[in-house]
């Protein structure tokens, strides 16, 4: 049995004419921590979406805990169980206090597993204040929060220390790193070199290619 | 349910648009539905009142323009079972200031079906006159309706706006300012007497009449026919209107929500969750407007009811089916103003989140 989660085979990706990948193959082991990183247009975030189900590859084969994403019928369902997001901008739904944020994608609230997941991303005292009232690295913290409250497999960040400061980016990826040592995979495409030496693991896009 | 309560208060401006957008559509749909039922329902009560049968000229499709021979009253007396025939003339005439007032002309053994609240009954050259004209008159004994002055002789109340509103004179007086013998004849029958049978052996007597039970008549009138028509014409364009205004704001609304929408797709909520959320809001919505007309129509109802310059002419009500009726409008123009929106939320491309497009 492989201990792969995420595995893809010869991955061709185009936009029209142009081609954003080619011939990705990659192997992504559970409990690791990987950085993405490349230049703009290298082809990261056409990778960072394909391995996360958001986007279907033009050619090739993606496979998720030994899964071809082809043989996924239910993919909302399959992201809802196995996978969370991180973005750049926070996305917080304004609307909603933090709590309300961080339980939106689940069927049943579970009041330990939030207070849980506040309690280890120092946020407690957030929890029935509402997004514009906290500061943008509260903010991120909020956005890691909701990405786990499902405790998915694989945690997808994009960019995730985009729009904060040198001291909030280090914790985060801080954060990543603890995840990943208590068997999250995490994901991370960022242009920040210096933050993805934080990584077990290291994938550097070039002209849609990896190297 | 929680949630879209909070999405609609965030969204305070574009929700009240649409709130005010439905409110107008429903109050429109409730006051022309009301009003047409109510003009109806008047001239129905108003025929129904005293007659089993009617018989108006033959190939007039107008009470106004109907003229019938009263001399035929006395050849329906003959048949059996036959209790009271009365004439009516049914018209529209100035009178003093008042542009326009229903002027009824009827025939001496009909006269004491109008209640008096004061004076007596009108012999010739007197007219008894409705309790909301009466007190707009100026003075207060005589008026002049078309070229003749009239003698005020009394004064009566009705229920029905119509007469209400109106002067009632003897037939022969009516008779000569609308110059016809009466507009339609009124025929009472007795208790369990075989209609259609009566009605066949009157519309024997002459072929230059038209013999109809009442209910029938009422039925089938073609005025009411075309008030009706109207009626469901005008409140399909203010359906068709609070539609679009939705549809408009809603798109708006949703446009600007996208990154909401996108997160929760990538989030792995489903397109069904999306657009039911969408839909509960907006249902949300067309319920509160719903009740908000429905007081508001009350309202508006109530004041044109009373305006003295109307005489009661304009009365519409609102009745347990209408609002049964407009509550489902209500609902149907919220739910399908929004399905569009909704739908193009559901499709939002979490791909679009990525790499810190805002969308």
């Amino acid at each position: 049995m492989s201990s792969n989660i995420l595995k893809t085979k010869n991955i061709n990706h185009f936009y029209g004419k142009d081609q954003a990948l080619n011939n990705i193959n990659i192997e992504i082991k559970k409990g690791e921590f990987i950085a993405i990183t490349g230049e703009s247009g290298s082809g990261k975030t056409t990778l960072l979406s394909i391995l996360s189900t958001l986007l279907k590859p033009t050619n090739g084969e993606v496979y998720f805990d030994n899964e071809n994403f082809i043989d996924i019928k239910n993919l909302d369902d399959f992201r809802q169980k196995n996978i969370g997001f991180i973005f750049q901008f926070h996305y917080l739904i304004n609307y909603l206090n933090i709590f309300e944020n961080i339980t939106i994608s689940q069927k049943e609230n579970s009041n330990i597993k939030v207070n849980e997941l506040l309690k280890s991303l120092d946020i407690s005292n957030l929890r029935n204040r509402y997004p514009d009232e906290i500061s943008g690295g509260q903010k991120q913290r909020v956005a890691v929060a909701r990405a786990l409250i499902n405790e998915p497999k694989v945690v997808f960040a994009d960019e995730p220390t985009g729009n904060l400061d040198s001291k909030n980016s280090k914790n985060v990826f801080e954060i990543f790193k603890k995840l990943s040592q208590n068997g999250t995979t995490i994901i991370v495409a960022t242009h920040d070199k210096e933050l993805a030496q934080m990584a077990s693991r290291i994938i550097e896009v070039k002209d849609g290619r990896v190297n | 349910m929680n949630h879209a309560l909070k999405a609609l208060k965030a969204n305070k401006l574009k929700t009240i648009l649409i709130y005010t957008s439905l409110v107008l559509a429903i109050t429109s749909i409730f006051l022309i539905t009301s009003i047409s039922n109510g003009v109806i329902s008047m001239y129905s009560s108003l025929l129904k009142s005293d007659g089993d049968i009617i018989i108006t000229q033959a190939k007039i499709s107008d009470t106004f323009f109907s003229n019938v021979d009263t001399k035929i009253i006395e050849k329906i007396n003959k048949i059996k079972d036959i209790t009271k025939t009365s004439a009516l003339i049914v018209g529209a005439s100035p009178v003093e200031d008042l542009p326009i007032v229903a002027v009824y002309g009827v025939s001496k053994n009909r006269i004491t079906n109008y209640k008096l609240t004061s004076g007596t009954y009108p012999k010739n050259k007197e007219v008894l006159i409705g309790l909301s004209v009466y007190n707009s008159l100026k003075n207060k004994n005589q008026v002049k309706i078309g070229n003749e002055i009239f003698s005020i002789s009394g004064v009566y109340k009705s229920k029905i706006g119509f007469e209400n509103g109106g002067v009632v004179l003897n037939l022969k007086d009516a008779s000569k300012i609308f110059n016809k013998s009466s507009s339609m004849i009124l025929v009472n029958t007795k208790l369990n007497s075989n209609i259609e049978n009566i009605v066949n052996q009157i519309a024997k007597l002459s072929n230059e009449i038209e013999v109809k039970s009442t209910q029938n008549f009422v039925d089938n009138y073609n005025q009411f026919k075309i008030i009706k028509t109207t009626s469901n014409v005008i409140a399909l364009i203010a359906f068709c209107m609070g539609l679009l205004g939705i549809v408009s704001m809603m798109s708006i609304t949703i446009n600007q929500r996208k990154s909401e929408f996108g997160i929760k797709r990538a989030l792995g909520i489903s397109m069904k969750n999306i657009i039911n959320q969408i839909l509960l809001e907006s249902s949300i919505l067309g319920f509160v407007a719903f009740i908000s007309s429905f007081f508001l129509a009350n309202l508006i109802l109530y004041i044109i009811k009373n305006l003295p310059s109307l005489h009661g002419y304009v009365s519409g009500e609102i009745t347990t089916i209408l609002s049964i009726q407009v509550f489902t409008a209500s609902i149907l123009m919220a739910i399908i103003g929004s399905i569009i929106p909704a739908l193009n939320a559901s499709k939002t491309d979490p791909v679009n989140l990525i790499s810190g497009n805002r969308i």
